[in-house]
């Protein structure tokens, strides 16, 4: 992908503001030049990444040769324009005077029970550039207090001073008009339509844009003051976008999250699941090692687990399995792939807590693992066509959503649902049944080949391509076929940077091949290990490792944050579980694989320790550490210990230390492993297919203890064509029904294909994996209404 | 009441007669008020629909205007004119005049759903004021003896005429007329009468004009 960074010639206009002259590039507002030689105009609708809409009013400035004062956040500075701000004119400051007076009267002083209080732009700019005293003697019009545009979101209207950003953001940016202005003049409101809640995933970004108290969120109104709070940049651990944020926190508990400022990837926006849903950091902590001692798991001294976990490890050795998830960051992820190899004799390692298959493992060693930085966001932006491949933006990595909005791209999905997300970025829908997605870029319609052949034409898969024979396959080929740059993204926060950590069968750090000798001989080297200790031949990974533990018994399995609900066959992997001799399990809550672990070891959560998570760019995304006298380690550093005990060190297991390794390391610069040739496979079975995905919000254990998020997810459904609907009578309900059970959902119409029912692969309704042993593509029987 | 197909296909008609099918939105609201007596969620949602549009969005236009009820409004919707001309010549009066017959105040119905009454802004016929409209049409010069009497014939059933000449239905076929102004209704009387030009004649046979822009008066 070529960035375009030559310098252009950027036409610029002269403009004197308060006496200084200055060069600005021609459509710069005068809001903006203002800033530029530090001068900073009062503002409350004015934001960078909106539409001008001078609402507010608060930016009055006097520009010599208008009658009027003109509002800075529209005027856009002309050639030889003279412009005088409060500064250098008493009209304007007469004027911003008097607008913020006017903004004050029904403004309610409420500012010590205000959760904005402390952090206003209100408060800030009527102390900057009002007056003292309100000359208003009048009674202040009130409202009734708050109301819900959705659970989440509160409004408190008295507060609003109209300017329109939230309204604004809900329709330019998230493509969510669902809040609007509504009434007129003193009644003038934000509010929604009777029945349709503000739902929208990036709600929480009007409550951290509103420049007064008027939107709040459920979960943190009366809080906290913003002046008590410790701030700490983070990075988002729920997907793989990559998001600034800015973690607030008070007595050690997380009282809030923020976008942070991040231009390049998220601006300063991110979703409601990264803002909300942190609830899980609080509650419901393993806070002791835990050992099985006669059937039963009990508290254990840290001393005495690490020595059973080193034992019972040792003794397994090479016939150990291990499973990382896919949430661990970067340097944990390689801690793992690092105790396997060097520690263990294993190279049985898998990162994907999801379906999986062989070809995908092989396209990620071949196209992904190691690669530099190719496809950005800013390249998503400037690209004049992007084809998604069982990818769903706005639920599976919402910021390239918002940026794929942004550019008005020409968008094309292969897929079988034309969601909404996909209609408001004016997508179109490539059909392709559930797990057909290979035919269909097989037999690509000319138009679309030729728009991939254009300079700058992205493919994105998701991680989706992987339960869809042969099209990995197919998205290599149509990339190498045509020129376009492809891009995998995949769902959750870890998996790109635990990728390239290693933490792949048959991957070593950086993109290494495990069987090459050059690649063997750098990582031996890095980690002060022989060679030969490290294993002789890709061990195995995805459905395969736990089929093998599950029928041959692995001797041991070493499992990290891994809920086998999201594994396609849960009952397969609990079976691997119970089946294995020996179980230890890293993780901050409890789950299924925890109850049934020998040892289960208590790990840090992202809030108290530093790490970095590799978004889907490949563009490293360090955090710090948030509590700073946080007590817990970090999985890397207990593996350490596992690895003392055991008596191999194998080098650095601290971040920093694991950090300088990855440098030392770097990416891999041989030979890689060919992209996979498998074929597209009929679809077999007759009957509904089944399209899945994971919506944002669902039953993910990171979004629990947040009730008030739960309520804005997309209600549950079975979502069919309106043909499909009438066939089957138009019932309210109806029940699918897979290999291994049913689950009965209201009907929904959609704009799916004829013979295809879309239903959410794990919301708080139904699981498919868990439910209906169906899996994407898998042929399922739908009937009106309840089961039988 | 939900919207009929039929309703839907006229709405349809309405977007049609736009380059932006959005600038139908208001005769659709007049439309759907023609119907449900009211801004109806559904209608809201019709709208919505047939625009591409989203509810808020139909919502924030339907809330902005007071030509549109989000509540019933009566069979006949009266509307005095109390700004401030009409006001002084006698509008207050025959509001409240209306008010006392009616026993109801602003935007309120009666209890028989009969009327409803409407403090009303400036209708452009201060020539005439005071003036009330009863669905919309135009009774001038009224004074409160007139209003109360106006109202008494509506309830006896007696047709009325609007001083300028469209005999007064009700509030839903007014409704009908002002989303399709080409149904031959909206031409009815004389909008413009002799009273009403004698400030522009005197203007023209004195050679009277405005001046220029940047000109002193």
């Amino acid at each position: 992908m070529t960035e375009n960074t030559t310098t252009e010639i950027v036409p610029t206009v002269s403009v004197t503001i308060d006496g200084v002259a200055l060069q600005v590039p021609k459509g710069t507002l005068a809001i903006r030049a203002a800033e530029m030689i530090g001068v900073e105009i009062p503002r409350f609708c004015d934001h960078p990444l909106l539409e001008p809409v001078a609402a507010c009013r608060a930016c009055l400035i006097e520009v010599e040769g208008m009658p009027k004062p003109q509002p800075a956040c529209a005027q856009v500075v002309g050639e030889g324009m003279t412009i005088r701000t409060q500064q250098s004119s008493e009209v304007a400051k007469d004027a911003q005077e008097g607008v913020m007076e006017f903004l004050l009267i029904n403004h309610p002083l409420d500012c010590p029970v205000c959760d904005k209080g402390g952090e206003c732009p209100l408060q800030n700019q009527a102390m900057s550039a009002g007056r003292g005293e309100s000359r208003f003697e009048g009674e202040k019009r009130t409202f009734d207090k708050p109301i819900n545009v959705s659970a989440q979101i509160l409004l408190d209207r008295e507060r609003c001073v109209s300017c329109a950003r939230c309204t604004r953001f809900a329709d330019q940016i998230a493509g969510d008009p669902m809040i609007e202005l509504l009434e007129r003049g003193a009644q003038q409101q934000v509010g929604t339509a009777s029945d349709e809640p503000f739902d929208s995933y990036f709600s929480g970004n009007t409550v951290q844009i509103c420049p007064v108290g008027a939107l709040t969120s459920a979960a943190y109104r009366f809080r906290s003051r913003p002046f008590d709070l410790v701030s700490v940049p983070t990075t988002c651990e729920h997907c793989a976008s990559g998001c600034s944020l800015r973690t607030d926190y008070r007595r050690g508990v997380v009282t809030r999250r923020l976008a942070w400022d991040s231009p390049e990837v998220n601006e300063e926006w991110n979703c409601d699941k990264g803002r909300f849903a942190f609830a899980y950091l609080a509650e419901g902590r393993i806070t002791t090692p835990l050992v099985r001692e006669d059937g039963e798991l009990r508290p254990a001294s840290w001393p005495e687990a690490i020595d059973v976990a080193a034992r019972g490890l040792a003794a397994a050795g090479s016939r150990t399995g291990v499973l990382t998830g896919g949430r661990l960051t970067q340097e944990d992820a390689y801690g793992y792939a690092k105790f396997a190899r060097a520690v263990l004799g294993t190279d049985s390692i898998d990162f994907r807590a999801r379906a999986t298959s062989p070809e995908e493992t092989q396209f990620l060693r071949a196209a992904v693992a190691g690669a530099p930085i190719g496809v950005t966001y800013t390249a998503l932006e400037q690209a004049p066509f992007v084809l998604l491949v069982g990818f769903e933006p706005e639920d599976e990595s919402p910021i390239v959503f918002l940026r794929l909005r942004k550019a008005r791209t020409r968008v094309v999905s292969v897929g079988a649902v034309a969601t909404r997300g996909l209609d408001k970025m004016g997508g179109e829908l490539l059909a392709a049944l559930p797990g057909q997605e290979a035919a269909a870029l097989r037999d690509l319609p000319a138009d679309i080949r030729a728009a991939l052949e254009q300079p700058g034409a992205v493919i994105l898969a998701g991680e989706r391509i992987a339960a869809s024979a042969g099209a990995p396959s197919a998205v290599s080929t149509l990339a190498a076929s045509t020129g376009a740059a492809l891009a995998w993204v995949p769902r959750r926060a870890g998996e790109r940077g635990a990728l390239d950590a290693g933490a792949l069968a048959g991957l070593l750090p950086g993109g290494r091949p495990l069987i090459d000798a050059q690649a063997r001989a750098q990582v031996a080297a890095i980690w002060g290990i022989d060679t030969a200790a490290l294993p002789g031949l890709p061990g195995l990974s995805g459905d395969d490792l736990l089929t093998s533990a599950s029928r041959v018994g692995l001797s041991a399995l070493l499992v990290a944050g891994v809920d086998p609900v999201d594994l396609p066959d849960p009952a397969l992997a609990l079976r691997a579980v119970d089946t294995a001799a020996f179980v230890v399990a890293l993780d901050h809550h409890h789950s299924a694989v925890t109850e049934r672990a020998d040892v289960v070891l208590p790990v840090a959560l992202v809030t108290e320790k530093s790490g970095t998570f590799l978004d889907w760019e490949g563009r490293p995304r360090p955090f710090g550490q948030v509590f700073k006298d946080a007590l817990t380690m970090s999985d890397a550093t207990v593996l350490g210990m596992i690895a003392s005990a055991i008596g191999t060190s194998a080098g650095a297991w601290d971040v920093n230390g694991i950090r300088r390794e990855l440098t030392a390391l770097g990416p891999w610069q041989g030979a890689r492993a060919v992209v996979p040739g498998v074929q597209p496979q009929a679809a077999a079975g007759a009957g509904f297919r089944l399209a899945s995905w994971r919506e944002l919000l669902d039953a993910g254990v990171l979004q629990e203890g947040e009730p008030f998020l739960a309520a804005t997810a997309r209600p549950s459904a079975a979502i069919v064509s309106a043909a499909a609907a009438a066939r089957l009578g138009s019932p309210a309900t109806v029940t699918v029904t897979g290999p291994a059970g049913s689950v009965t959902l209201p009907l929904e119409v959609g704009a799916v294909l004829d013979d295809v029912v879309f239903v959410p692969m794990h919301s708080s309704e139904c699981s498919i994996y868990r439910d209906l042993g169906a899996r994407i593509g898998t042929a399922v029987d739908v009937t009106a209404g309840g089961a039988a | 009441m939900t919207i009929s197909d039929q309703t839907l296909e006229r709405m349809r008609e309405l977007a049609s007669r736009y380059p932006q099918p959005r600038s139908a939105l208001l005769p659709m609201l007049h439309l759907v008020q023609s119907v449900d007596g009211e801004v109806t969620t559904d209608g809201i949602n019709a709208c919505a629909e047939v625009l591409g549009i989203s509810p808020a969005e139909v919502t924030g236009v339907s809330t902005f205007y007071t030509m549109y009820k989000r509540k019933p409004v009566g069979e006949h919707h009266i509307g005095v004119c109390v700004n401030t001309l009409c006001g002084l010549l006698g509008g207050d009066a025959v509001y409240d005049a209306l008010s006392e017959r009616l026993g109801v105040g602003h935007n309120e119905p009666t209890a028989d759903g009969k009327f409803s009454l409407e403090r009303i802004e400036c209708q452009a016929a201060c020539t005439h004021a005071p003036v009330m409209t009863v669905d919309w049409e135009f009774i001038d010069d009224v004074t409160p003896a007139a209003a109360v009497d106006v109202v008494d014939r509506l309830e006896r059933g007696e047709q009325v005429l609007s001083t300028r000449g469209p005999a007064i239905r009700t509030f839903q076929a007014t409704e009908h007329t002002l989303a399709f102004p080409d149904d031959g209704l909206a031409g009815e009387g004389t909008s413009v009468d002799d009273k009403m030009l004698a400030g522009l004649r005197y203007a023209k046979e004195h050679n009277m004009s405005a001046p220029a822009h940047g000109q002193e008066a």
